[in-house]
């Protein structure tokens, strides 16, 4: 009780410190009077009575110190005393500080935005809905290790059979073509479960959503939710939505209620518009099976653990499940069992890639970080060092070592402080910027990434730890300093500090180990734009069509694609007409399917792995991919010929050992093949990639129901076949909408847009950091030569010539800093051979980066050197 | 070091309490005076000392002070005893007689009373 009182009345005695502090001059003033008084009448003079009244007083400061201990609280006062003290501290120091500031705002902006990216994709994988990271994903899982999906009636199986899991969702990525005949749109929506919404715990921004009731019969619900997004475009966000009808895969749905703001679907980065019952699929997708069919796997399904489960028993009672599925229904579900998955480590989607992807980049990031605060802790330890008298003054004034640390310390710790908020205004701008991202291959992708108080908690702690890191070095320094020694006018032994050396080489080590990486980053980025695809994207104009809505069989695919075929080819200024599956160096990538190849044993375990493109004849002639052997595929009405593959020339090497390969069969899941042709090798997912081994099947074989158009134009500028194209296909099918066109030139572009993020960083954070560490060198050189400029008049004056004595302070600086680079560059090549290379070294990036590095430090080494010398020997000498 | 002045300061706020106590409202240089008087010149401290005393023992709430004219006909910071400095009073009077009677009892014992 009595502290507490004391403890406020302190408090409050903070606040009216200087009503205080004049009442006790006044009582003292007061006191000596009195006491002088006494003095005067005992009969001493008044020069006399004075000191003795002082005397019996003891020592005014000493006590007055004491009155404010005992008055106030210290440690606040200490406190707001050192951060005023910090204020104007910086304030002198305006180049140093900003150098500072903004270094450190750029490496924690960097890192914050990072960061962000990863917990959205790790702790908010559903934008608007809460608590979604805890949503499992419950996978079927085939023998081979593929995840098929789910289909519907084992869906309403397991939604009883896992009772660990409590709101089992389903839903289902359709493509929906929405509008009336000729003008049909592609918008991408979700057959969901009826429990969708509710299990996701949401709120419709206006009218309702999708009752369990109305996905329960197929086909007689015609309801619709839409997002909110497609509200304000669509209905300009009036309520009278609700209600209306959208005209989807010509059927007309009821809109009845509105998604609320920012909720995108239960599949990150997707971006769905529309979500419609389940049980409407046999209605909009052309009669499917999918409700009956148990092999129709085409749902995904998603689901929270009830309280007091644990992923175990999910994953226990999911297996259990699904053996007896397996026994129950063998020609549907044998050989699939499940898995319960965290939802960022999914089969399907980017996150996984991304996740990877984004640990790497923050990892780099980090170490950037950390170099810029080496930087930085070199600098104020450059600077403290000049600081030397004023920490020796105040240490002779009584201020303890702890009282110096801690000054050191706030000043930093502002200073951090300082750039980690400017460094959470940077990853603001960062997210946003991001949120503006474009449709990738055929699906709208959004990351909707913002910084939260979780990423801005994140900025702060960089911040602190970075303001930690940077004045501890400086103030163990300051504090251990002898205050004998720092108040003599002229230190006659500059003492050489280990430290600063130490630091100087662990920042150019770490400079090293980015500046690497990020030239590497950016040379197969660049290297891109200049290798040869091996392939000739110019002149080609890519479309797609997409007949799934309409559940055609193999009959009608392979017709409506040879007459869609026929009718390119005979466009005027189409040199080349041909559709495929795949589209090569596309975002998703290019799936590779088990073979088996007539001539080929295989020793290891495991399956021979190809890259499987479907594709129609006329197809390496649009691709200018020419046939090193044999002809093209049969043409699409030609009945008589056997089913046909063509392979690549690193198919052949690597798996017939360069044998003749025409005639053999080739058996793959989808059937068996013969070997017809030998296409040349030519790029897949990535630029510089490896040579890959692929397999071509054909149309004729293996219709499908979507396809990319390939048009080669005769004129050179392919995008004027775009409305010739378009008029094609609304002549075959007019409600079938043409989307995704585009230039190959503009497929690349687009899909490269994931990876110039990263680029354009490295492209602004490389010279900013080489930048930095010159800075750092400069002024720990220029610093410690200024220490010994008395030390060079010397030697100037023995004759020295200012030639070797620059050398000598070069070698002397570069010493470490070798050192450093050389850890660094050691470092960076077993990064580069173990993980990202895997065995190859880029020369040019391992020798021309160290070259820059060095040189630059040995500039920022020079140019101080120099200047020391210039010094006239004498003045030097009388100099300090 | 710091003990000592811990000390000093529990007695001294005690021989404060008590100087109020039978001298009714008093400034500091009376204070000072009266404990002065009173412990002769054994007690050899600082008058200075006395403030940080008087202040705690306000924040405590033992003493009140407000400001009066003191006998040169200035104004002067007088001090009073509250009904709580006066309980504590009693209790650390009673306190110390204790002490100081156990110190005494060692003080006094001889090596056959301890065996």
């Amino acid at each position: 009780m009595k502290s507490l009182r004391r403890f406020f009345t302190r408090l409050c005695n903070l606040m009216t410190r200087r009503a205080q502090e004049e009442r006790l001059r006044e009582e003292i003033a007061e006191h000596i009077a009195l006491q002088i008084a006494e003095n005067l009448r005992a009969g001493f003079s008044p020069v006399e009575a004075r000191r003795q009244a002082m005397l019996k007083f003891g020592g005014v400061e000493a006590m007055k110190q004491d009155f404010r201990a005992v008055r106030g609280l210290l440690l606040i006062e200490n406190f707001l005393g050192d951060l005023r003290n910090a204020g104007r501290t910086i304030s002198r120091m305006p180049g140093l500080a900003t150098v500072t500031i903004v270094s450190l705002a750029i490496g924690i902006g960097v890192n914050t935005t990072i960061f962000s990216w990863i917990q959205m994709i790790l702790f908010e994988p559903m934008p608007a809905v809460t608590g979604a990271a805890s949503f499992l994903l419950v996978e079927p899982r085939t023998e081979t290790g593929g995840y098929p999906g789910a289909s519907w009636m084992e869906y309403r199986d397991l939604q009883t059979q896992v009772p660990a899991l409590r709101d089992v969702v389903a839903s289902q990525m359709v493509p929906f073509n929405v509008g009336e005949k000729g003008q049909t749109e592609r918008t991408h929506g979700q057959l969901v479960s009826g429990n969708y919404f509710s299990a996701l715990g949401l709120k419709p921004a206006i009218g309702r959503f999708i009752r369990p009731e109305e996905a329960e019969r197929p086909g007689t619900e015609p309801v619709i939710v839409i997002s909110y997004d497609y509200w304000q475009t669509r209905f300009h966000g009036a309520p009278e939505a609700v209600g209306q009808k959208v005209r989807v895969n010509e059927r007309d749905l009821i809109v009845i209620g509105v998604a609320p703001r920012g909720f995108q679907g239960t599949m990150l980065p997707l971006k769905f518009e529309l979500w419609v019952p389940a049980t409407m699929a046999p209605a909009l997708l052309g009669g499917t099976r999918d409700l009956e069919d148990r092999s129709i796997r085409a749902f995904s399904l998603i689901g929270m653990l009830r309280p007091g489960a644990t992923r175990e028993e999910a994953q226990a009672e999911f297996s259990t499940a699904m053996a007896q599925l397996a026994r129950d229904y063998p020609e549907a579900s044998a050989g699939i069992g499940g898995e319960i998955l965290p939802f960022w480590n999914g089969p399907r989607g980017p996150q996984r890639l991304l996740i990877s992807g984004l640990a790497i980049l923050q990892g780099v990031m980090l170490l950037l970080l950390l170099a810029v605060c080496g930087n930085t802790a070199n600098l104020m330890l450059a600077r403290g060092s000049t600081r030397q008298r004023e920490m020796a003054v105040r240490m002779a004034l009584g201020a303890g070592r702890g009282r110096i640390a801690s000054l050191v310390l706030s000043e930093n710790m502002v200073l951090a402080f300082l750039g980690a908020s400017l460094g959470a205004a940077i990853a603001v701008w960062g997210t946003t910027a991001l949120r503006v991202a474009p449709m990738i291959g055929a699906f709208p992708i959004l990351f909707p990434t913002r910084v939260d108080g979780f990423t801005l908690a994140f900025a702060v702690l960089l911040g602190a730890a970075c303001g930690l890191l940077f004045s501890a070095a400086p103030a163990v320094h300051l504090a251990r300093l002898d205050p004998q020694e720092g108040l003599r006018s002229s230190s006659n032994t500059p003492p050489r500090s280990r430290a600063r050396k130490v630091l100087m080489g662990a920042e150019v080590g770490l400079a090293m180990v980015v500046l690497i990486a990020a030239a590497l980053f950016l040379q197969s980025f660049r290297s891109a734009r200049q290798t040869d695809p091996r392939f000739r994207p110019e002149g080609v104009l890519l479309a797609a069509y997409d007949l799934s809505g309409r559940n055609p069989d193999e009959t009608s695919e392979r017709e409506f694609a040879a007459r869609l075929l026929e009718r390119l080819r005979s466009l005027p200024d189409v040199e080349a007409a041909a559709m495929a599956t795949n589209v090569p160096l596309d975002l998703h990538g290019i799936p590779a399917r088990p073979f088996t190849v007539q001539g080929r044993v295989r020793t290891e375990p495991g399956k021979d792995r190809a890259i499987s493109n479907t594709v129609t004849p006329g197809y390496f002639k649009v691709m200018g991919i020419p046939l090193v052997e044999g002809n093209d595929f049969a043409e699409m009405g030609d009945r008589a010929a056997p089913p046909q593959a063509i392979v690549n020339e690193e198919f052949v090497r690597r798996y017939l050992n360069g044998a003749d390969a025409l005639g053999r069969r080739l058996q793959m899941r989808a059937g068996s093949f013969s070997i017809i042709a030998v296409a040349r090798n030519s790029v897949y997912d990535a630029f510089g990639e490896p040579a890959q081994p692929a397999v071509y099947l054909s149309y004729r074989d293996r219709p499908q129901d979507q396809g990319e158009i390939h048009l080669r134009t005769r004129t050179g500028n392919e995008t004027a076949l775009t409305s010739e194209a378009r008029a094609v296909l609304r002549d075959l099918d007019p409600m079938l909408p043409l989307y995704d066109v585009r230039t190959f030139a503009q497929h690349i572009e687009r899909n490269l847009y994931l990876r110039r993020i990263p680029a354009r960083m490295f492209a602004v954070l490389g010279p900013l950091l080489l930048g930095l560490a010159a800075i750092g060198i400069y002024a720990v050189v220029s610093y410690a030569v200024a220490r010994r400029t008395r030390e060079i008049g010397v030697r100037l004056a023995f004759g020295a010539t200012s030639r070797r004595v620059v050398l000598q302070i070069i070698r002397e600086n570069l010493g470490g800093i070798t050192w450093g680079a050389a850890i660094g560059w050691v470092l960076a090549l077993l990064i580069s051979v173990r993980v990202i290379a895997k065995g190859a070294v880029n020369f040019p990036v391992f020798i021309g980066v160290p070259a820059i590095l060095l040189g630059v430090a040995a500039l920022a080494c020079w140019i101080p050197a120099r200047r020391a010398t210039r010094i006239d020997p004498m003045a030097a000498l009388r100099h300090e | 070091m710091k003990q000592k002045t811990d000390v000093l300061q529990g007695t001294l706020a005690l021989m404060v309490l008590k100087t109020l106590d039978v001298l009714g409202p008093l400034h500091g240089y009376g204070i000072a005076r009266r404990i002065e008087q009173i412990s002769g010149d054994l007690l050899a401290v600082n008058q200075g000392t006395l403030y940080p005393v008087l202040l705690k023992l306000e924040q405590e709430g033992a003493i009140a002070s407000e400001w009066g004219a003191s006998e040169n006909n200035r104004r002067a910071r007088f001090y009073r005893l509250t009904r709580a400095g006066r309980k504590q009073l009693q209790v650390e009077t009673q306190d110390w007689e204790q002490t100081a009677a156990i110190i005494g009892r060692f003080f006094e014992a001889k090596p056959e009373d301890l065996s």
